[in-house]
């Protein structure tokens, strides 16, 4: 026994390291995913007998307004939030000053990571309030009749959307200040003896190294985007009329309000779909990149 | 090779009319770092087309110098001229300079041949004109089927190459170098040291190199400045440092092995170093005062003579065409290299003599020298 042990050690320790992550990942991430895939072709109320129903689920969820207005609205937010790098980047760069203020300042940007996006949510609720929250007031001052954004179909998704990326650029910026750090001063003084100064130095020099970092807040800024549904449920509920609903909080209504377990596994499959295929196209991109030099 | 090189002088001949003289004039330079007094009144003068070496130990400055040169750090006090021109507010990228830094800092995700363009690039330059100016570049420097290649690509040494066309493509006034071959493998070192010096003496630019290595400043240097603590300690070519070191640290730091140094006193013509130890005075010392002092000879000044001082040899290494010995007498030890193969064994005693036209003497407290 021992010696066959001594003799398969190469890849055998490999195999039992990797058994209990590549066990709990398949049970936790793979297994769900099937079964999610596999409710979407029953009728089913959550917890009573299923119904075999094959594409149906599909066909009334592209035939329903609802979905366009969801999928529209997943448009807006994932536009809205790659501004998050950017910001993250602009504020990193003008945070990344070597005063010992600026450690207090840091601080302060990084509130929102610490706290939760129900917080955040109620927060930004007051805020937009009409009657006493600080927006109002700043628009009486400046003369304009304050109205409720969260209230206004036209306006409902911005104002969330805002409060999102607010906590979104932090989370940026906290990458973008990592990367900074590790920026080669060298690479920035040979760029400066080039003849490199403010933005072509930035462009030339300092960008290129910290494509990883952007790389890693583009996915996640792009992943949180679609996969955010407690700002909704706290601030709207997907309201008014649906007009903020997005495909997650879609799902999560179907299936926890409406009792469409199979409908609810539908819309999932489709988000699923829209991730996988932007993932991948992402990452076949960088790995092109990569190949090519750097 | 020959029309290459021609090719390349001629291409600065024309560019030099228009400038004036690439003299490098660094007057009483002091830079602090918050508490830190860096470097504390440091002056020196960088003729046109010279090779001037900074050299001392980690932490003296002369990294610190060259970086104010090249307008990466500002000065505290002081003045930097570069020609006529002087250059204490004019940015490192006006300033008309080229650096080749320790790790060579190359672009990491640019093509060699866009490594070398990007300065011609920034500054504007037709297409055309930057790619001859590139391929002559790596022509000189045999870079020709690396263009295409990628930094993370390249050997150690051909980073290195590239680091060093991409300062000439730039056709600069002054080069700076900061410790350029610490990277390298012994061989390769020997072997870059004396391609840095041919290119230089081929292009005729002035020319400021940083190392420790004191190696390296003794064989390519036109000029040495020896720093320590952020000041100067001795300013002068190669050989006149390693004959007449100005003190004590000089004369440590130049030459190698270095140079022995033993306390005692200078009296009656000899150097006496504790319990009948008696060192002959240098032949020019008739004027020196008598009293304690410092006795400075390098270990290659000594040779095996019967007149010499008895000494026991402590430790023998024949390294084939000379032999280090490490001799003890009385309480102290000292280093002799001998030209030749001695047979000398270790516990064995000998008699060993220094050449009297070569020893120095030191002021004991001061450190300077005195002979």
């Amino acid at each position: 026994m021992l010696r066959i042990w001594r003799q398969n050690q190469s890849w055998l320790t490999p195999l039992v390291l990797l058994f209990l992550p590549l066990a709990l990942f398949l049970m936790m991430i793979v297994w769900p995913i099937i079964q999610s895939i596999v409710i979407s072709f029953y009728e089913w109320d959550g917890t009573g007998p299923a119904t075999f129903i094959g594409l149906d689920n599909y066909r009334e969820l592209f035939a329903d307004p609802q979905f366009f207005t969801s999928l529209k609205n997943n448009i807006i937010w994932i536009a809205l939030f790659l501004l998050a790098p950017v910001f993250g980047l602009g504020l990193a760069l003008f945070l990344n000053q070597p005063l010992g203020e600026m450690r207090i300042v840091k601080s302060v940007f990084f509130i929102p990571l610490v706290l939760a996006n129900v917080i955040i949510g109620v927060v930004f609720t007051w805020f937009y309030d009409p009657t006493f929250g600080i927006l109002a007031i700043v628009m009486r001052f400046f003369g304009f009749e304050p109205f409720a954004i969260l209230s206004d179909e036209h306006f409902v998704t911005f104002g969330i959307v805002f409060a999102a990326l607010w906590a979104q650029t932090a989370f940026c910026l906290v990458l973008f200040l990592a990367g900074l750090s590790q920026l080669d001063g060298e690479l920035i003084a040979a760029g400066r003896i080039d003849g490199a100064s403010g933005w072509t130095l930035l462009r030339h020099i300092v960008l290129p190294q910290l494509r990883a970092v952007s790389f890693v807040a583009t996915i996640i800024t792009v992943i949180g985007s679609l996969r955010n549904f407690d700002l909704i449920a706290v601030m709207t509920q997907g309201g008014p009329y649906g007009s903020s609903t997005v495909l997650a909080y879609q799902m999560y209504d179907a299936t926890i309000f409406s009792y469409r377990a199979g409908y609810g596994a539908a819309i999932a499959t489709v988000l699923f779909l829209i991730m996988s295929i932007y993932i991948a196209f992402f990452l076949r991109h960088t790995l092109r990149r990569e190949q090519r030099g750097a | 090779m020959e029309a290459q090189c021609r090719a390349c002088l001629g291409w600065r001949t024309q560019d030099r009319e228009t400038l004036f003289m690439a003299s490098v004039t660094i007057r009483d330079v002091h830079k602090k770092f918050g508490e830190a007094h860096i470097l504390r009144g440091v002056s020196v003068d960088i003729a046109d087309g010279e090779f001037v070496i900074l050299v001392g130990p980690s932490g003296c400055g002369k990294s610190t110098l060259l970086r104010t040169i090249a307008g990466l750090e500002r000065t505290t006090a002081g003045e930097i001229r570069i020609g006529e021109r002087v250059v204490n507010d004019v940015s490192p990228k006006d300033r008309d300079i080229a650096m080749v830094f320790q790790s060579y800092a190359l672009y990491p995700h640019m093509s060699i041949y866009e490594n070398m363009a990007f300065a011609l690039s920034l500054r504007g330059e037709p297409k055309e004109e930057v790619r001859q100016r590139v391929e002559r570049a790596a022509q000189i420097l045999g870079l020709m089927p690396l263009l295409e290649r990628y930094p993370r690509q390249l050997s150690g040494g051909q980073r290195q190459r590239v680091a060093m066309g991409r300062a000439i493509v730039r056709d600069p006034q002054v080069f700076l170098f900061d410790e350029p071959l610490s990277n390298l493998d012994a061989k390769l070192r020997v072997a870059m040291r004396a391609e840095i010096k041919e290119l230089q003496q081929r292009l005729q630019t002035t020319t400021v190199y940083v190392t420790h290595d004191q190696i390296e400043a003794m064989t390519m240097a036109d000029k040495i400045v020896v720093m320590r603590d952020g000041v100067i300690e001795q300013i002068g070519a190669p050989l006149d440092l390693y004959d007449r070191p100005d003190n004590q640290f000089v004369a440590g730091f130049i030459g190698s092995p270095s140079m022995n140094f033993l306390e005692g006193r200078f009296e009656n013509g000899a150097f006496r170093a504790g319990e009948g130890v008696v060192l002959p005075a240098g032949k020019q010392w008739k004027a020196t005062p008598e009293g304690d002092a410092v006795y400075g000879v390098r270990p290659e000044h000594f040779r095996i003579d019967e007149a010499g001082i008895e000494v026991t040899a402590v430790v023998v290494e024949p390294t084939g065409s000379e032999t280090e010995v490490l001799v003890r007498v009385g309480g102290a030890e000292f280093n002799c290299l001998f030209r030749s193969r001695v047979p000398v064994r270790a516990g064995e005693r000998i008699r060993v003599l220094p050449d009297a036209d070569q020893v120095h003497l030191f002021d004991r407290t001061t450190g300077r020298r005195v002979s």
